[in-house]
C-alpha cells in the first residue's frame, strides 16, 4: 500500500506515488537551478514538463494503470537526461573557447560550495573541501586542524560538525561547484569516465524496484541528517552570534580598563604591558578568537540561507588579520613573560614611638576629605600623598606581628616588592612605592591603598609589612584594618565579645608565640578573680 | 584537453547541422528528433535537445506549431524557415567542403 499525491504538470492530472514524487520533484528542481541562468528558461522548462507529462501519459495508457510509480519517473528521468548529461550541451552555446582568463577565475570564485571532496581524503575530505572553499591548498587546512588540535583538541570537535554539516560532493558537478569551476568545457571533460558512471547509474535505477527501496531508505535517512545538520548549524549560528557579541562586549570593557575609564574590569595579563601595548595586544587577543567565529558564522550562515561565499579579498583579510593577531599575542606574551623575570625587595625599617597601648587602623585614601577645598581651589584636588591620583592605587598590602624582647625598642619593618625585566628595573619599580604608616602617639594608621608613583605599568608590586613589638605589648586592632591582618585570627577574637556589632576593635596582647586575643573584660575578670582568692588565701591566714 | 576541447567544438557544429537538417525533411516532434539523434549516437538524453531547439528557434532558424496529440498535452511541431533553409544550404556546402578537406587531409594528396 503506498501513499498518492495528486500532481498538475501542464493542466494534466497525474496520480503519483509518495516516493516518486519526491524523486520527480527534486529532479524539477534541479533542471530548474540548471537553466536557471539562460534567457530562455522558461520556454525550455515548459518544454521538459510537457514532454514529461506526455511520457506519463502514455505510460498510463501502455500500462492501463492509474498512478505513476516511481519505476516510471526514473525511466522518464532516465531519458529526459540529468543535469550533468546536459552540461555537456550546454557548453555548446555562444561561448567561446576562452583559457583560464582572469576574467573566469572572478566568476569561478563567485560560485565555490562548502563540500567535502571524496577525491582527496585523509578521513571524509573536510579539510580538502575547505581548501577549495577558501583556496588554499588542502595541507595548510590539515596543519591548521592539527594545531587547532593540539589547542585543547577543539579540531575534533569542529571536525566533526563540518563532516556532519558539509554534504559529500557526489556528482560532478557538485566536484566542480566545490571547486568553483563553471562547468564549462575545460572542466566538463575532466573525468569522461565518471560521465560512464553516471550512465551506468543511471540504467542501474531503471533496473529494479527493490534497489528503489533500499534508496528510498537512504534518502529517508539523509534528509534526517540533513535536517539534523541545519538544526545544528542554527545552533551554532545562534552560538557563534553570541560569542562574537561577547567578545565585542569584552573588548569594550577591557579596553576602557586600559585607558583608564574603570578599574574593576582589567585583564590580568595586561596590567603587566603599557597602555599602548596592552591596548594592541587585547586587539589581538579579541581578533584571534573572533575570527574563527567570523568564518564559522558565515560558513553556517551559508549553510541555512545559501548565501554567496565571501569575497576573496575579504576572507584573504581575515586570514592576515587571524594570523597577525596570532602573532601579536605570541609576542606580547614573550614580552610580558620578560617584564616578570626578575623580582626586588626593598627593607625599610621605621621606629615606634613606645606606647601603653598601640592601636591600628585604616585609613581609606579613596576618601577625599572635604578640607581639600580650604586650599581655594574649586575642585577637590585628586592627590593622595600629594601626588597625582590615578588608576596606579594598589591594595596588595600585608601586615603581620612579630614578637622582640620586651626591653627592645619597638619597630615596623616595610618590605616592598615588585618584579620586572631585570633586577634594576625590578629595584626601581619596588622603590617607586610609597607607603608609610603614621604614628600619632598612641594610634598608628596605615593607608588603604598604596599608590604607584610612575606611569609604569603594573609589576607585581606589594608590600608587606611587619610590625615588631615588644613581649606584654597591648594592642587593639580597628576592624577597619582586619583584611590586611589575613593571618591573624580575627574573627575568632571578635566572638569573644559577643554578639555586639557595636565593638569597632579588638583587643591584643604580645606573647612570644605572637599576638594573643585579650580582650579587657575578660583579663578583667581574671584579675578579679585572682584578686579574690588572694583575698580568701590572706583571710585564711589572718583567721590562723 | 586540447583534444576534448576540439571535439566538444565539432560537435557542437555537427549536432546542429544535424538537427536543421533532420527538421528540413519535414514537420517533426522533438522526441521523434532525439530518436534520430540516439541512432547517430549524437546526443543520447532529451532534456540536452530543448534548449537547442528553443535556440534555434530564437535565432529565426526553426518555428513551430502547436499540434493536438492523442496521447497527451498537445505537441510542439517544429519546422524548419526560409532563415533556416538559407542556413542550412550554406551548411550543406561547408559540410561538403569540410569532408573534401578531411580526406584530403587523412589520405594526403593521392589522385
Amino acid at each position: 500500500m503506498n501513499k498518492t499525491i495528486i500532481i498538475n504538470i501542464n493542466s494534466i492530472v497525474f496520480h503519483i506515488e509518495e516516493d516518486a514524487y519526491e524523486v520527480l520533484r527534486s529532479y524539477m528542481i534541479e533542471i530548474k537551478r540548471h537553466f536557471s541562468q539562460s534567457d530562455d528558461s522558461g520556454e525550455i522548462l515548459q518544454d521538459i514538463e510537457n514532454r514529461i507529462a506526455e511520457m506519463f501519459m502514455e505510460r498510463i495508457q501502455a500500462g492501463k494503470k492509474e498512478v505513476i510509480s516511481m519505476l516510471d519517473v526514473n525511466e522518464v528521468i532516465g531519458q529526459m537526461g540529468r543535469v550533468r548529461d546536459f552540461e555537456q550541451v550546454d557548453e555548446m552555446k555562444d561561448e567561446p573557447y576562452v583559457d583560464e582568463s582572469k576574467e573566469d577565475y572572478k566568476r569561478v570564485i563567485s560560485e565555490r560550495k562548502l563540500m567535502r571532496n571524496p577525491d582527496d581524503k585523509v578521513i571524509a575530505g573536510v579539510c580538502s573541501g575547505l581548501g577549495y572553499y577558501f583556496g588554499m591548498q588542502a595541507k595548510w587546512i590539515r596543519v591548521l586542524f592539527i594545531l587547532f588540535f593540539l589547542f585543547g583538541g577543539s579540531g575534533v570537535l569542529l571536525y566533526v560538525i563540518l563532516w556532519i554539516v558539509m554534504p559529500e560532493a557526489i556528482t560532478r558537478a557538485d566536484r566542480m561547484s566545490m571547486r568553483g569551476e563553471e562547468p564549462n568545457l575545460q572542466n566538463f571533460k575532466k573525468n569522461f569516465e565518471e560521465e560512464l558512471e553516471g550512465y551506468k547509474d543511471d540504467f542501474s535505477a531503471v533496473r529494479g524496484h527493490l534497489s528503489n527501496g533500499g534508496k528510498a531508505v537512504g534518502k529517508g535517512i539523509s534528509t534526517f541528517f540533513q535536517i539534523l545538520g541545519k538544526g545544528f548549524a542554527f545552533l551554532m549560528l545562534v552560538f557563534c552570534g553570541m560569542v562574537i557579541i561577547g567578545m565585542l562586549i569584552t573588548f569594550v570593557g577591557f579596553a576602557t580598563g586600559i585607558l583608564g575609564y574603570q578599574d574593576e574590569m582589567v585583564f590580568p595579563g595586561l596590567r603587566l604591558l603599557s597602555t599602548g601595548q596592552a591596548f594592541i595586544a587585547l586587539l589581538a587577543g579579541v581578533m584571534a578568537i573572533t575570527i574563527p567565529f567570523i568564518a564559522l558564522l558565515h560558513i553556517f550562515l551559508r549553510m541555512l540561507l545559501k548565501t554567496r561565499s565571501m569575497n576573496t579579498y575579504l576572507s584573504l583579510s581575515l586570514w592576515a588579520g587571524w594570523i597577525v593577531s596570532i602573532i601579536l599575542i605570541i609576542f606580547y606574551s614573550f614580552v610580558g613573560i620578560q617584564e616578570y623575570k626578575e623580582s626586588s625587595t626593598i627593607k625599610v625599617e621605621k621606629v615606634l614611638e613606645k606606647q601603653n597601648v598601640y592601636h591600628f587602623e585604616e585609613k581609606d585614601i579613596r576618601v577625599i576629605e572635604a578640607a581639600a577645598l580650604d586650599n581655594g581651589d574649586k575642585k577637590y584636588t585628586m592627590k593622595v600623598n600629594k601626588k597625582e591620583l590615578s588608576r596606579y592605587l594598589r591594595n596588595e598590602i600585608n601586615i603581620r606581628f612579630e614578637y622582640i624582647d620586651s626591653l627592645d625598642i619597638p619597630y615596623i619593618q616595610y618590605n616592598y616588592f615588585a618584579k620586572g625585566r631585570t633586577y634594576q628595573s625590578a629595584s626601581e619599580c619596588a622603590s617607586h612605592i610609597d607607603y608609610l604608616a603614621k604614628q600619632d602617639k598612641g594610634k598608628i594608621v596605615f593607608d588603604s591603598h598604596f599608590a604607584l608613583t610612575t606611569e609604569e605599568p603594573y609589576r607585581d608590586e606589594a608590600v608587606s609589612v611587619v610590625v615588631f613589638l615588644p613581649e606584654g605589648a597591648k594592642v587593639t586592632i580597628d576592624r577597619t584594618i582586619r583584611s590586611k591582618m589575613w593571618n591573624l585570627p580575627y574573627s575568632d577574637c571578635k566572638k569573644e565579645y559577643g554578639k555586639d556589632e557595636t565593638i569597632k576593635y579588638t583587643e591584643w596582647v604580645m606573647r612570644r608565640s605572637g599576638l594573643q586575643c585579650a580582650p579587657l573584660h575578660i583579663e578583667k575578670a581574671k584579675k578579679k578573680e585572682k584578686k579574690v582568692k588572694d583575698a580568701t588565701i590572706s583571710e585564711d591566714e589572718s583567721s590562723n | 584537453m586540447i583534444a576534448e576541447n576540439t571535439q566538444i567544438q565539432m560537435r557542437k557544429g555537427i549536432l546542429e547541422y544535424c538537427i536543421l537538417s533532420i527538421i528540413s525533411r519535414g514537420e517533426i516532434y522533438a522526441s521523434d528528433i532525439i530518436a534520430e539523434l540516439k541512432k547517430a549516437e549524437l546526443l543520447v538524453v532529451e532534456g540536452t535537445l530543448y534548449p537547442l531547439l528553443t535556440r534555434l528557434k530564437n535565432n529565426g532558424l526553426l518555428s513551430y506549431s502547436w499540434q493536438e496529440s492523442t496521447s497527451g498535452p498537445p505537441r510542439k511541431y517544429y519546422q524548419i524557415t526560409e532563415e533556416g533553409t538559407e542556413v542550412l544550404r550554406k551548411l550543406d556546402v561547408t559540410w561538403k567542403e569540410l569532408v573534401y578537406a578531411v580526406e584530403i587531409s587523412l589520405t594526403g594528396n593521392k589522385k
